[in-house]
């Protein structure tokens, strides 16, 4: 390569220095998205914050109320039955995503025929808008018309009347864990794969010359090669689906996830919107807290 | 180590596949079949109609005749009694001849269509020049830049919702049409710009410097070298980073919830969808023929892009 300076040096003999240029150029160009991300997202976080401390009356002035939205968080059941929901489904979701897409990730790198077709269409759910997905899903566990119900009672056996799964509460999150790992494995296959295909082949060979059956293969060399990207995928997958709004309330309304109980209190019933900020600030709380440890941990960006 | 597989593996490996698949497109096979299907099928469990009904998607696309009016005897009868005058009975007419029946499909793919591809266009503007500046260009604070796409690119738009709406309310855009609308562009303009700043700041820094150098010893200027370098080297991945956010924005539904419920004129597709099937009974047809179509635009971009996506995808350019 050139030696820079020197070509640099011959293109701008402006009084300005180059570094000084080029900050210049850089601070420009990257401004119009600072603004927007500034009043759009930073601006509104704080605004966030600030709301939780008040009385949101939507006509007339907030009333500041100090942190009494946030004892009333602590004192109600709302808020930690939500919690519970909250937390069981980021424990079904998160680990059946990343476990269906490891063992897809291991069937995928097997050679067969149609593979790459199969690689592409298994990628269809996460690509596909939840909206045109979730109708499916209620229609398959349709009291009256689903498939569900007529190979539990009248096929199998097994249930003794019709049931409407979505209706009940309990049920309901079982189901928005299944939805939420058929919609989202294709991404923690995809991850797991790229890594899969980059183990050198050699470790294999050298484990199965030390006697090593396929099966201790994979959890000698494989799995410890898998780990950090299997960590990675799990620290994100739960920052992603503690934000999902869409692929619980279209499915399921009565799964009061804390994304969906915010939402409620906000907009619907006795609106409060400076308690849906509060809730609001305590997601945010834990969010960061993970972002943070991805980005230090976890991410050389 | 390429050892020939054995019959019996060849049975499970074959078997794993086909229960993948079904596990995969079941849902999407149950909602053309069900979009196919009479109201007399639904409880059918056979996933192929009995008899094939296109009438939802010739209502929705908005080939059917002009719709029966049913008019309740007793209506008729009234209508009949010629003491009426002709401006009461056309008044009687109208209300049940009233077009509120009929999904609009049309006018909500319109406008999800325009919100989605302005918000995309909008972001990726921004973003190529952002993602230029923090990718290769040295100064202070680029660093702390990089840091911080991330950390927003990671900030789910639900924690925005409240102080979002709120200054919605308080600038009075909220309260008009065209400011809901507006604040619904730069709502999806922001869901998408770290994510697009992201994805094209990895891809930036792949281009190797050098080119670059070459064309400032042609006497280029920075800015001349994005236009002509960068930006012409760059147009896969712009295309793709214009997709990515498209789907976003498509499938965004939260946020057209609150702007719009108010304005069925400008209902997004989620919008309209939720809406329909919450407000009437029995209309499973025409749901599932809405979701094939609202599934559609998004299945041809994933077609076109699948071999760029995929490659992103896996150099950590997502967000959901």
């Amino acid at each position: 390569m050139r030696p820079l300076p020197c070509t640099l040096i011959r293109i701008y003999p402006l009084q300005l220095s180059l570094s000084q240029k080029e900050s210049r150029l850089g601070l420009k160009l990257i401004a119009p998205c600072i603004g927007v991300i500034g009043i759009l997202i930073i601006y509104p976080i704080l605004y966030n914050i600030y709301l939780s401390f008040f009385d949101v009356r939507l006509a007339g002035e907030n009333i500041f109320v100090g942190l009494a939205n946030y004892e009333r968080l602590l004192r109600e059941s709302g808020f930690f039955s939500s919690l519970v929901t909250t937390v069981i489904y980021l424990a079904g979701s998160v680990i059946g995503t990343t476990i269906l897409g490891l063992l897809v990730a291991l069937v995928m790198s097997i050679k067969f025929p149609f593979r790459n077709i199969v690689r592409g269409v298994i990628l269809l759910p996460y690509f596909a808008p939840v909206i045109s997905v979730v109708f499916g899903w209620q229609f398959f566990f349709d009291p009256v018309n689903g498939i569900y119900n007529h190979l539990m009672v009248e096929t199998l056996g097994i249930a003794g009347s019709r049931y409407n799964l979505i209706g009940e509460p309990r049920s309901a999150l079982g189901i928005v864990i299944i939805f939420s790992i058929w919609k989202n494995f294709p991404i923690s296959y995809l991850l797991i794969i790229s890594r899969l295909q980059s183990i050198n082949k050699d470790q294999y060979e050298a484990a199965a010359m030390d006697g090593c059956g396929p099966v201790a293969r994979f959890f000698h060399v494989t799995l410890p090669e898998l780990y950090f990207v299997m960590g990675t995928l799990i620290i994100l997958r739960l920052i992603w689906n503690l934000n999902k709004f869409e692929e619980v309330f279209l499915l399921a309304p009565n799964v009061w996830t804390l994304p969906v109980f915010t939402y409620y209190t906000a907009f619907t019933g006795i609106i409060d919107q400076g308690y849906a900020a509060a809730i609001s600030v305590v997601q945010f709380v834990v969010l960061a807290a993970l972002i943070i440890f991805y980005v230090k941990k976890v991410l050389k960006w | 180590m390429h050892k020939r597989r054995s019959f019996i593996q060849n049975i499970m490996l074959a078997g794993a596949v086909v229960l993948l698949l079904l596990f995969c497109l079941f849902p999407f096979i149950q909602i053309l079949s069900t979009s196919l299907k009479y109201q007399f099928d639904w409880g059918n469990p056979s996933l192929i109609p009995r008899k094939i009904n296109m009438d939802a998607y010739r209502e929705l696309l908005g080939f059917s005749a002009t719709k029966e009016v049913e008019i309740p005897e007793s209506i008729k009868r009234l209508l009949d009694n010629p003491l009426l005058k002709e401006e009461q009975k056309q008044k009687i007419l109208e209300r049940y001849s009233s077009t509120a029946d009929i999904f609009p499909f049309a006018r909500y793919f319109i406008n999800s269509f325009l919100l989605s591809a302005g918000a995309a266009a909008v972001s990726l503007v921004l973003a190529m020049f952002g993602a230029y500046s923090f990718s290769r260009l040295r100064y202070r604070g680029q660093k702390i830049m990089q840091r911080g796409v991330l950390f927003v690119y990671m900030v789910g738009g639900v924690l925005l919702l409240v102080p979002l709406y709120q200054m919605g309310v308080k600038t009075g855009l909220a309260s008009t049409v065209w400011g809901s609308v507006l604040s619904l562009l730069l709502i999806y303009i922001i869901q998408t710009l770290p994510v697009s700043l992201y994805m094209l700041g990895n891809y930036f820094r792949t281009i190797p410097y050098s080119i670059e150098e070459a064309a400032a010893m042609d006497g280029c200027s920075r800015l001349e070298s994005i236009y002509r370098i960068i930006l012409p080297l760059s147009v896969p991945m712009m295309v793709t980073v214009f997709i990515y956010c498209f789907i976003i924005a498509w499938n965004e539904f939260l946020f057209a919830s609150v702007f719009l419920r108010q304005f069925p004129d400008f209902h997004t597709l989620p919008l309209g969808l939720q809406s329909l099937f919450v407000s009437r009974n029995a209309i499973w047809d025409r749901i599932m023929s809405a979701s094939i179509l609202t599934l559609l635009p998004v299945v041809i971009c994933f077609m076109f892009a699948m071999r760029h996506l995929t490659g992103n995808l896996v150099e950590g350019g997502v967000k959901e």
